[in-house]
This record gives structure tokens, sequence and C-alpha cells, in this order.
């Protein structure tokens, strides 16, 4: 249970709110870099923690993220062209470069000055891996790039999808970190999603329906074990790593790729999914790619041309009553990123946090929001750096490891849950 | 008939507008939570937390010596004393409880948190723990207090016991 202004604290994330000036701390995924695939491609509306934005990539190759609106009569640059190393308005030919400054104005002057007095907001947009990540915040306070794992490893060891998904950020982070559903909700996929199906770890999820919980604190934030029991006195332990603010890894199955989550708010009732596999030591094999790209483990399978899953609000996510007869699905809806969209949407654009009943098995999201939440106030009021924002903490991985009882997951874990190149991950 | 034509009966009613007319009814009454201090580290830190004002959630610290006899012959039984003051058992407290709450900054509450442990388990409580690391290696009090708590927080924050019991409607 949260009370009304604790929710609204954490759910909003607009421009001057605490939790928006928290993720403007860090850098985050704006685009995949698939969105703008080559120079002077064309530019792509962009909308990030409420703010409405253009990205382009202009004629040299540098990313620009801009306020969406010409500064001259207020339209969408979305209309304009990507020409000539700017982006110009469609409306009356005003131009601008990548940091935003207006270059051409063509009503004025060849040699006047006034288009030095036009520049719109901005914001730096860098590709690392996969992904373009840009950063909202001050520049002054700018930190190092993101060093999450997937996005460092060689481009064919990794692969990474988005989706759109109808509800605020934090219901859906809040999924990630809730471990205790994966026992019902997912259930029907350990037996049958090509990216789950066949490990060892499998057979010890569906024969302990009760797991045990520990949580505990990582320099980042937060490190959640599922413990059950295995064979010969021993437990199985599935470590899930959070980073602040919304950075999710599932714990490895088999020799299965590794997979995780970052959501970023759109605006406080929508926001991005970006789900990414990667395997620290090889290539994923083309069966792999095939099933991600298809929308198995948990990818979505989109409607072409855009980022909205197939399975959707408008169509009750393809809801298969038969096949949750039959246990195929747990809850009829098929893949398990759809399960969980369908439920966190379910709930409402912004959960009412004020009428749940929390249970102890929900720790980690309890302890969750009590670090977002001193983080924001600590910024604000202190101007204290929150954890997450120093790339040093983004080296985590998740694990799944067969542990005697009296060892500690986090202190018989540490390279388990640490990133060392090279390695490969620790899995069951 | 199988494709819904009202807006109410389709998952599109997951709008803001829609959510008015969800059901609104009083909460029902919070849960029955002990929370039981299992050493003097723990003790300071719950009886500042029991000033605070709750529902239903009472407050203990276990008396030295620890156990009781075992009343029944299979589970020990554990003295109480509450931050009020008065004493009592757990076999007591635990009637119309649905969760009972270790809090542990040493392993000197091993013994306590086996009892309430199994004495839980018999009863079908909830069980949870918060280890208060306060920056040391908390590794034996959290192998203490593991086989007895269903869900284990290890913190450096002692808020953390009045974060989880307000999130839990204590």
């Amino acid at each position: 249970m949260l009370r009304r202004e604790l929710n609204e604290l954490l759910t909003q994330t607009g421009p001057g709110t605490p939790m928006g000036e928290l993720f403007r701390q860090y850098w985050i995924p704006a685009l995949l870099a698939e969105e703008l695939p080559e120079n002077d491609c064309p530019p792509v509306r962009v909308k990030l923690l409420s703010e409405r934005l253009i990205a382009f990539r202009d004629s040299e190759g540098r990313y620009g993220l801009i306020d969406e609106f010409c500064a001259h009569r207020g339209a969408s640059l979305w209309f304009g062209r990507n020409e000539e190393g700017g982006l110009r308005c469609s409306y009356h030919g005003w131009k601008y470069d990548v940091t935003g400054q207006c270059v051409e104005v063509p009503s004025e002057p060849d040699n006047g000055t006034f288009c030095a007095t036009v520049k719109l907001t901005s914001y730096p947009l860098v590709k690392v891996g996969d992904i373009l990540w840009a950063y909202l915040g001050d520049p002054a306070k700018r930190p190092g790039l993101p060093e999450f794992e997937f996005v460092h490893v060689p481009s064919e060891q990794t692969y990474t999808s988005k989706r759109w998904q109808e509800s605020n950020w934090l219901q859906a982070l809040e999924g990630g970190i809730d471990s205790s559903h994966v026992t019902w909700l997912h259930s029907g996929a350990l037996k049958t999603d090509p990216l789950f199906k066949g490990a060892k770890g499998n057979q010890y999820n569906i024969g302990d329906l009760k797991p045990f919980f520990e949580v505990a604190e990582a320099d980042g934030g937060l490190f959640v074990g599922a413990r059950r029991n295995a064979e010969d006195g021993k437990y199985y332990w599935r470590i899930t790593p959070w980073i602040m603010p919304s950075f999710t890894m599932v714990p490895p199955r088999g020799d299965h790729p590794v997979h995780g989550h970052f959501w970023v708010p759109i605006d406080d009732e929508n926001c991005w999914v970006y789900t990414f596999d990667y395997h620290p030591v090889r290539a994923l094999t083309p069966a792999e790619l095939q099933a991600m790209k298809a929308g198995f483990g948990v990818h979505s399978e989109n409607i072409p041309g855009t980022y909205r899953p197939v399975q959707n609000k408008d169509n009750d996510y393809l809801m298969d009553r038969e096949a949750q007869k039959r246990g195929e699905h747990y809850s009829g809806v098929r893949g398990i990123a759809i399960q969980d969209a369908s439920l966190q949407e379910s709930m409402g654009p912004i959960v009412d946090r004020t009428k749940e009943r929390l249970v102890p098995a929900d720790s980690g999201i309890i302890k969750a929001r009590q670090k977002l939440r001193k983080a924001a106030i600590a910024l604000r009021d202190e101007g204290v750096t929150p954890p997450g924002v120093d790339p040093a903490h983004h080296r985590v991985r998740s694990a799944a490891i067969v542990l005697p009882r009296a060892e500690s997951f986090l202190e018989s874990c540490g390279d388990a849950v640490t990133v060392i190149p090279g390695t490969p991950q620790t899995s069951v | 008939m199988n494709r819904p034509i009202l807006l109410n009966s389709c998952a599109r009613a997951a709008t803001s507008a829609e959510a008015r007319f969800r059901i609104n009814v009083p909460i029902a009454p919070s849960r029955g939570t002990r929370v039981v201090a299992l050493d003097a580290g723990a003790e300071r830190v719950v009886r500042r937390v029991a000033e605070q004002p709750w529902a239903t959630a009472r407050f203990f610290v276990c008396k030295s010596p620890t156990l009781l006899a075992q009343s029944n012959g299979e589970v020990a039984d554990v003295g109480l004393l509450s931050t009020h003051g008065f004493e009592s058992r757990l076999s007591l407290e635990l009637a119309g409880a649905d969760v009972a709450m270790m809090v542990a900054s040493t392993d000197d509450g091993a013994y306590a948190a086996r009892a309430i442990g199994d004495a839980c388990t018999l009863r079908g409580t909830m069980t949870a723990g918060v280890v208060l690391a306060g920056g040391r290696d908390a590794g034996e009090t959290v192998s203490a207090l593991r086989p007895h708590a269903r869900v284990l927080l290890v913190t450096y924050d002692e808020q953390d016991v009045s974060e989880l019991l307000t999130a839990l409607r204590a």
C-alpha cells in the first residue's frame, strides 16, 4: 500500500517532478538504432519523460534529439526534410542541426545573424550497442555511458527489441522485480518456449510452487533471490538484479541466452519496454534469433512497421480460453511479454496503490519503491546523485545456481552476479 | 458472439475514465502482525517503530531466557515481552496473527528464530525476517534466519521495518 501522494511521486516523470528529475540523471534508451538506420534517413518522433522530441541522423551520421516543434510557428519537424547536415522544417524552411541550433532562416538576409539566436532544446543521443541512449539532464552532470553487458558484447551475441506498453512505467517495472508471478503466469512457457525449455532449473521451478525470497541491497539497486528446494538438501536460487531506475535482468535457464528489460516512461500513462537477450560467450544461433523476432522468450510479436504488439488491448490480447484450459498458457494469453503486459495494463494507466493488499512476498517491490522515493527526495533536497548513475553499477548479471542450504546467495555468488567479460553466465 | 461490444466488457476498459467505475469500498482490516526483536540491536529499532501508530500490529522482544519448556512436546514456546511492558508467550500471540516478522541485528536470536519459525509452520502463519546489516557482514545473521523466514530482507536501513509494516497495512 502506498499513500496517494507517494504513488504520484513515484509515477509522475514529467519535467520538474521529483521522479522525472531522477530519471534525468541517467542515460536512458530513447530508440533502437534500427530506427535511424542511415544518414539522412527519415526523422522519428520520440516522446520521453513527457517531452515531445524528434530524433534524426544527419548527413555526417551524427544523431540529434531535439524539440519536436519548430521555433518559428510550432510546426512538427517530423514533416521536415533531413538533408545536408540538418533537419529543415517543411513549413518555411527553417533548418536545425543535431544540437538544435537553427542554422538557416530563409526569409532572413543571407548574412543575417537572426538564426544564431534561435536554438531548440536538444539532448545528447549516443549509440551504445543496438540502442540510442539519451540524457535529458543537466549537461554538467552527464554521467559515463552505460556499461550494461548486453550492449557491450559483440553484435552477433545480442538482440534487443522494444514494445509499447499502455501503462505507467512503475507497474511494468514492478513486474520485473516480482519473481513470484513466474510460477503462475508464465508456468506454461517453461515447458514450451524455445528460449526457456529444457533447462534443469525449470524442474525446480515446477516442483516447488512456494519459493522463499531474499532481498538484499546492491550498490545500484537490489538483488532479489528466490530460492526453491533442490535435491540433496540444497537450494536452487534465482537471482534478479534491479539497477535504478528501471533495469532488471531475468535469471538464466540452462545455456539459453540471458534476458532482461528497461522500462522507459513515455509519459505517465505509457512506457517503452526494451527487451534484450544476449549470451556472454557465444553468438546467438539462427534459431534463437528467429524465436526472439517471432515474439518468443520475453520478446513480443509487433505489428509490422510499428512497436505495438500484435496482441494488444484492442483485441483482448487474443485471449485463447481453450489454451488456458489445456494449461498451455496459464492466463490464456500467448507469450511471456504479453502475459505481463495484459495484466499490467488491466490495472489501469496508473494503478491506484492506495488500495493494494501487499503480502510479505512483495518485499522486493516494497523495498524498490522505498529506494526510488528516497533517491528522488535526496536528489531534490540535497542534490545527491542516485544509485545506478555510476556506470560501475551496471556491471551486474542475473544468475541461477544450486547452493548448499547454509550458504548465502550473495556471499556465494559474488562472481556470478558480476560481469566478468568472456565468462559464461551462471545458470542451471 | 465472442467479441465484446461495450467498452467496459473488453480490455480497453483499462482507462482512467473507466477507473471511476471500479468498486470502491473500505479496505478490509489489516493483517494481524506480530513483530519480534530477536536481539538487543533489533530491540532498539523495534521499540522506536512501535511508537508509531499502527492498526493491529503488536511489538515484542524475546525475554531472556528465551525458550520456555516445550509446551506441546514438539515445538518450543518463546517468552515475549511486549514493548508496552507486559509478558506473554509466542503461542498466545500467534493466535489470530497471520504474519510474524522477526527483526535481527546479530545471530544471538537463532534459537528463538527457529522456535518462531516452527510455531508459524505449525499454524500456517506467514513469516518474514528483517536483518539489520548496518554495514557489517550479516552472513551469520542471515543464515540464522533463512530457514525460518519465508521472506528475508537484508538491509542497511532500519526504516525498512516500518516501511514493510506500512505496506502490509499492519
